[in-house]
Order: structure tokens, then C-alpha cells, then sequence
């Protein structure tokens, strides 16, 4: 299978070709923050970004909030009215290597653990186009997660800058399947795919915040009791949603109805095992302290996931270190996770 | 001053004069600082004071038991205040470690400035009255106020009036309103239909991270009205209108107590101008009721004291 290139100048024309066919969506800081967004059919500034997008492109499939429904009391119950479907698939382009594989992690949740119709009618139908990063943020470890800044698995087609030209590589039958019916890429030569090599080993390299994961189920296991650890890992934390809401593989949403009159919306939106009232119940709330909460972020991504799907929920974009408010550091946090034989009494 | 505030914090946990220390150490990215919350007198060793401490410190009190010893900047030190006055946190229970406070840089102006992400900048360094940018071998100076956060061209107390420890030579204020003033001046400009849609724009990309509300150290409700569910005053879905009346609502809370730290903005994920609203708040209790909060630890608490002669004035 021989791959494509096509040439950077002509990235609006094959954006606008495929925007024929699909619902094209790229980083965007029109909004006033970067993130996915409705492409304009001009505007191409994001391929010189030096940075991902601040809301990750999970918000493509799982947004800050959708309407699941909406109701009417009726003479004999309520009359329930699903929400309308969106006309066009998306295609999602430029969604970086670290984001891809966060959406594969999440398919986990969403289509192997249960199924959600709510997202998987919005991701089975899009088509995701990755881009490699050509240069890292000081807060990405994404080679530590097993995820290569230039190279993608969890993508349909994968853009590599190899200088005039991005390489196109077809990563899935979908994305085969679209590139045959797209006019104007050129065949790649040898000499392009020696480029790209280069390219995905010099955008690895560039990584330099390094994670060692080796034992860390196990060690989190053992030290799951160990308060003092917890409260002095928590003890700078604010709280706020911002590591959650803002991180590529946390999916948890909270459900609530709009009741007006005789007529209601149910809606689901992003919800955070950092506020208090995650877990509140009406006799007591289990994490009611903040170190039982950072304890559950940090036990979720790094110990609970690999239990249950065999894979680490984070893919090291560094959203979280990046955007906290307090510069509370994962990679710092994991990094002092002590070795135990055994649980601490 | 580093060695100094080291120095005294060490003593004040070994003197047993307070259980902890609250201060900044070295953050885990360039140009960035991290609260340091500690009962361990070594760490105090790794305690910093530079351009990028930019924390609000006070925030931390409401949620610690026992006595502090805290670093405070001016405006951390007018928080201090105003949670005395409100009786969150006694006097007596704190230990000040004053930090005369040069003005902390605010690193996304500065990326607009030098047209570069943060990463790819070598060095930022201050001077008296310059800021030295170093970035592809080459220097690039700018005058303070082009690298300031707003609130701070704004500030009114660089050094703490209310301390136990000075940590250097006191400054005194320089506040330059104009300058740290033009945004919301710009909007006071336009015509309420046209700020309307201004802030119906800037709240459509909230998230409700709350980040602004906890990272204020005047936002110390145990239960915040947005928690409430009898009565549901908002809705906590991430809609506009939702997002507009909690940040209006928050704000008319604080007002009396905000001190302008600017901290709110400055968490802030998808950059919504909280200042624009706080400082006019700040501005308007300052005009009807001649009161700056946290500069006077007798004063009485602005919203929630009440003097019979008001009554003409206020209770119509």
C-alpha cells in the first residue's frame, strides 16, 4: 500500500472537498479558547499551531452538554420527543496521536462496557485525520503512554509534516476508502517516506517529560490506604474540574431535567470526581475529604482502567498539568507513589 | 529575601509557633511556581519568592486546621484581612510572611507579546523597570507594565500592611488605572445590547469547572448557591444564560470581599475576562460605600454589617 502526500498549500481545497461529503471540523480559537470547531473553509492557521487545543476533540462526541431528550406531559403520561439527528457525519482534522488514542480508550467505556448511543452515533459515523505534532509541550509525556507524537493507530488517516508536504497515511479501511474517492494527492515517493521517518523520530524525541508506569496498579493498590500520602499529594489541589472536564479520557456526566410547566429537557454534561458533590448521597458522602477525592482521579486513570480494560486512562497530552491552576503535576504524583510490599495499615 | 523567608520559616516550625507553612516552591513547568502547603521544616528549603508566584495563597486558609504560617503577597495579604473581618480564619492563627510585591508576570501576554508559546522561550527575567525576554538567542525588553497581569498595574498594596514578618524593603503602590483599566473601559464604551451579546459570547465556552470560584479566597461558601437543588437557582448544565447568572451571582457574593487578585481570571480554562466583571464591582463598592476590602482588619465586614444611618440612604 503505497501512501499519499499532499501539499500544504492545498489543504483548504481538500478540506473543502471533503466538506461536500461530511461536517468538517479543525482547532479553532475563534470561540476565544482553542478548540474543535465548525472549519470556515479558510482559515488554515492551526497547521502552524505550536500547541494542541486546550478543550480536547472528546467534545466532538462527548460535549460540555447535550440534550437527551426531551418530554411533555400528555393526558396519559409523558411524550418523549428524542433529540434531532445531526444531518452530516463530523470529520474531525488535525486530532493529535495523544487525542486519538484517548478516544480509543473511551470507546472502551462507551461501546465495549456499555453501549451509548448518544456517542457512538456521533463517533461510529466520523472520521478522525490525524496530524503529528512537530512540537511537543514541555507538559507532554505522551511517550511514556505509548502513544508516538507523530504516529497513530487510532486515527482513519494520518498527517505527517514532512516539509512542503504532509504525508497521508491510510490507517483504516474508512480512511482507504476516502482517500480513493479524493481528487488531487499525489503518490508518495520513497524519499517522502524516508522524510517521514525522520520526522516521527525527531517529534519523539522531543518529548522529554518522562513517566515511569512500571508496577503502578500495584504499588496504587497497596498504597490505596495510606491517608498521609493522599492528603500530602491533595494538599494543593482547588478542587476545581479543570484536570477532568479538560482531560482527553475522562468521560463521567451527570443527568439533569429542566422542568418548565408541562415540558422538561433532560440533559447530560461533563461532571468531575473532583467536586464534593460527585458522590453525595442523602445520608453521607464517601468522598466527602479532598485527598479521597485526588485519590480517585489518580486511582481511576492509573489503576481502576488497567483493571478493568488493561490500558492506562491517560495518554499524557498534559492538559492537566498545563491548565492547573495550582500546577498540581500526574507525573509527579505517580512518580512518588511509594513501593510496597504490602497495604499500609 | 529567598534566604530570609527560609530562615523564618524553618523557625517558625521549630519554635512551634505554627503547625504549617504555606508558601511557593518551584512549579514543574518553565516559569511557573507551586503552592507549598508543609509541616515538614525541611521542605521549607525549596521555598521561592519570584515573578510567577501567582497564587493567591489565602485561598488555602478556610481549608486548614491549625496555625499558619503564610507568605503573602499584597493582595494575598488583603484576602487575609477581609477573612478576619468575616471571622473564617483568626488572627491570632496566622503568621504573615510579608512579601513586598514587584508585580507578577502574566505569561499569556507575554506570549502575545513575542508572538511564541511559553515553551519555546528561554528565559524571563526582571528588572527594576523592565522585563528581559530571551528567545532564539536573541533579548527582547519590554516596560513592566506591557508584561503585568492587569490586577497587578492595578495594585493598590504591594506590600502587606497587615504582617508578622516583613520579608524586604517595603514598596509602595504605583497603581496605574488607565493602563490595567482598558478592557473594561472598552466595554463600558459599547451599548448594552452590544455587551450583551459581548458576554453571551465569553460564557457560551464556560465549563463550569468552578476553578474561578476555588481558586477565590473570598468564594468560601461551604455550600455554593449553584450546588442548591431546593431551590434550583441555575441550572448546572453548561449553558450560557446558566453560566452568565452563576458568574453574577458569584460576583455580587464577593463584592465587599473581592480584592482584586485577579486569580479568577487568571485560572479560568477558556480565558473568560473575569476581572472585567470583579474590578467594576470592586470600582462600585468603592464609589457607594468608600470601602476597599482587606485593608483594615477592624473594619467591619461591608455586606454583612449594617449602621442605622444607612438606612437613609440604602432601605428605600
Amino acid at each position: 500500500m503505497a501512501n499519499k502526500k499532499v501539499n500544504k498549500k492545498d489543504i483548504t481545497g481538500l478540506l473543502k472537498e471533503w466538506g461536500q461529503q461530511f461536517a468538517v471540523f479543525a482547532p479553532s480559537r475563534e470561540s476565544g479558547v482553542a478548540a474543535m470547531a465548525e472549519w470556515d473553509g479558510k482559515d488554515t492557521s492551526f497547521l502552524d499551531w505550536y500547541r494542541n487545543t486546550v478543550v480536547p476533540p472528546k467534545a466532538s462526541f462527548l460535549p460540555p452538554m447535550e440534550e437527551m431528550f426531551r418530554f411533555q406531559k400528555g393526558k396519559e403520561g409523558y411524550n418523549i420527543a428524542p433529540p434531532p439527528k445531526a444531518e452530516r457525519s463530523q470529520l474531525l482534522f488535525d486530532v493529535r496521536p495523544c487525542d486519538a488514542r484517548a478516544m480509543a480508550i473511551l470507546d472502551m467505556t462507551f461501546e465495549q462496557a456499555l453501549e451509548d448511543p448518544y456517542y457512538l452515533s456521533k463517533r461510529k459515523s466520523a472520521i478522525l485525520v490525524g496530524l503529528g505534532c512537530t512540537n511537543p509541550c514541555e507538559s507532554c509525556f505522551c511517550t511514556s503512554m505509548g502513544v508516538s507524537p507523530a504516529e497513530s493507530a487510532d486515527v482513519d488517516l494520518m498527517l505527517i509534516d514532512i516539509g512542503d508536504d504532509f504525508l497521508v497515511e491510510e490507517v483504516t479501511a474508512k480512511g482507504k476508502e476516502l482517500i480513493s474517492k479524493t481528487s488531487g494527492l499525489k503518490e508518495a515517493t520513497k524519499e517522502d517516506e524516508a522524510k517521514a521517518k525522520q520526522a516521527r523520530k525527531a517529534s519523539y524525541d522531543k518529548v522529554t517529560r518522562k513517566l515511569d508506569t512500571g508496577g503502578i496498579k500495584d504499588k496504587l493498590l497497596a498504597s490505596f490506604d495510606d491517608e498521609e500520602f493522599w492528603e500530602k499529594v491533595a494538599a494543593k489541589c482547588i478542587s476545581c474540574g479543570i484536570c477532568t472536564l479538560l482531560c482527553p479520557t475522562c468521560y463521567c456526566f451527570d443527568i439533569n431535567d429542566e422542568l418548565v410547566k408541562q415540558e422538561g429537557t433532560r440533559f447530560r454534561s461533563w461532571d468531575s470526581c473532583g467536586f464534593p458533590n460527585y458522590t453525595k448521597m442523602p445520608m453521607e458522602n464517601p468522598r466527602q475529604e479532598k485527598w479521597r477525592r485526588v485519590r480517585q482521579k489518580v486511582c481511576h486513570k492509573y489503576e481502576f482502567y488497567p483493571m478493568t480494560f488493561n490500558v492506562i486512562a491517560c495518554t499524557g497530552c498534559g492538559r492537566c498539568i498545563r491548565l492547573c491552576p495550582v500546577n498540581w503535576d500526574i507525573t509527579q504524583v505517580i512518580e512518588s507513589v511509594p513501593a510496597r510490599t504490602e497495604a499500609k495499615k | 529575601m529567598e534566604q530570609k523567608l527560609r530562615q523564618e520559616a524553618k523557625a517558625l516550625l521549630e519554635q512551634n509557633k505554627v503547625d504549617w507553612i504555606i508558601g511557593f516552591e518551584p512549579g514543574s513547568l518553565k516559569f511557573t511556581a507551586t503552592p507549598l502547603i508543609t509541616r515538614d521544616k525541611n521542605d521549607t528549603e525549596r521555598l521561592i519568592i519570584n515573578p510567577f508566584i501567582v497564587n493567591n495563597l489565602a485561598d488555602f486558609l478556610t481549608g486548614i486546621k491549625g496555625r499558619v504560617g503564610i507568605v503573602a503577597k499584597g493582595c494575598d495579604s488583603r484576602s487575609i484581612v477581609s477573612l478576619i473581618q468575616d471571622n473564617k480564619v483568626a488572627r491570632e492563627d496566622i503568621v504573615i510572611l510579608a512579601v513586598p510585591c514587584l508585580g507578577l508576570i502574566d505569561l499569556a501576554k507575554i506570549e502575545r507579546l513575542v508572538d511564541k508559546d511559553r515553551d519555546e522561550l528561554d528565559d524571563i527575567t526582571r528588572e527594576e523597570d523592565k522585563v528581559i525576554i530571551k528567545v532564539d538567542g536573541q533579548k527582547k525588553e519590554f516596560a513592566i507594565n506591557q508584561t503585568l497581569f492587569d490586577h497587578c498595574i492595578a495594585c493598590e498594596l504591594p506590600t502587606p500592611q497587615e504582617y508578622d514578618i516583613l520579608l524586604g524593603e517595603p514598596r509602595p503602590p504605583a497603581p496605574e488605572l488607565e493602563v490595567s483599566g482598558q478592557n473594561i473601559e472598552k466595554l463600558k464604551e459599547t451599548t448594552p445590547g452590544e455587551r450583551w451579546e459581548f458576554w453571551q459570547n465569553e460564557f457560551s465556552r464556560c465549563i463550569r469547572c468552578y476553578a474561578c470560584r476555588n481558586a477565590c479566597p473570598a468564594c468560601f461558601c461551604q455550600r455554593c448557591f449553584v450546588e442548591e437543588t431546593e431551590p434550583q437557582w441555575v441550572m448546572p448544565v453548561p449553558r450560557w444564560q446558566d453560566n452568565l447568572i452563576f458568574q453574577v451571582v458569584r460576583n455580587i457574593h464577593v463584592a465587599g470581599r473581592c480584592t482584586d487578585c485577579g486569580e479568577c481570571e487568571r485560572v479560568c480554562p477558556v480565558n473568560i475576562p473575569l476581572r472585567s466583571l470583579t474590578r467594576e464591582m470592586y470600582d462600585i463598592v468603592d464609589e457607594l460605600f468608600q470601602f476597599k476590602s482587606g485593608m483594615d482588619k477592624e473594619a467591619q465586614p461591608l455586606m454583612t454589617h449594617y449602621e442605622q444611618e444607612e438606612a437613609e440612604d440604602l432601605f428605600r
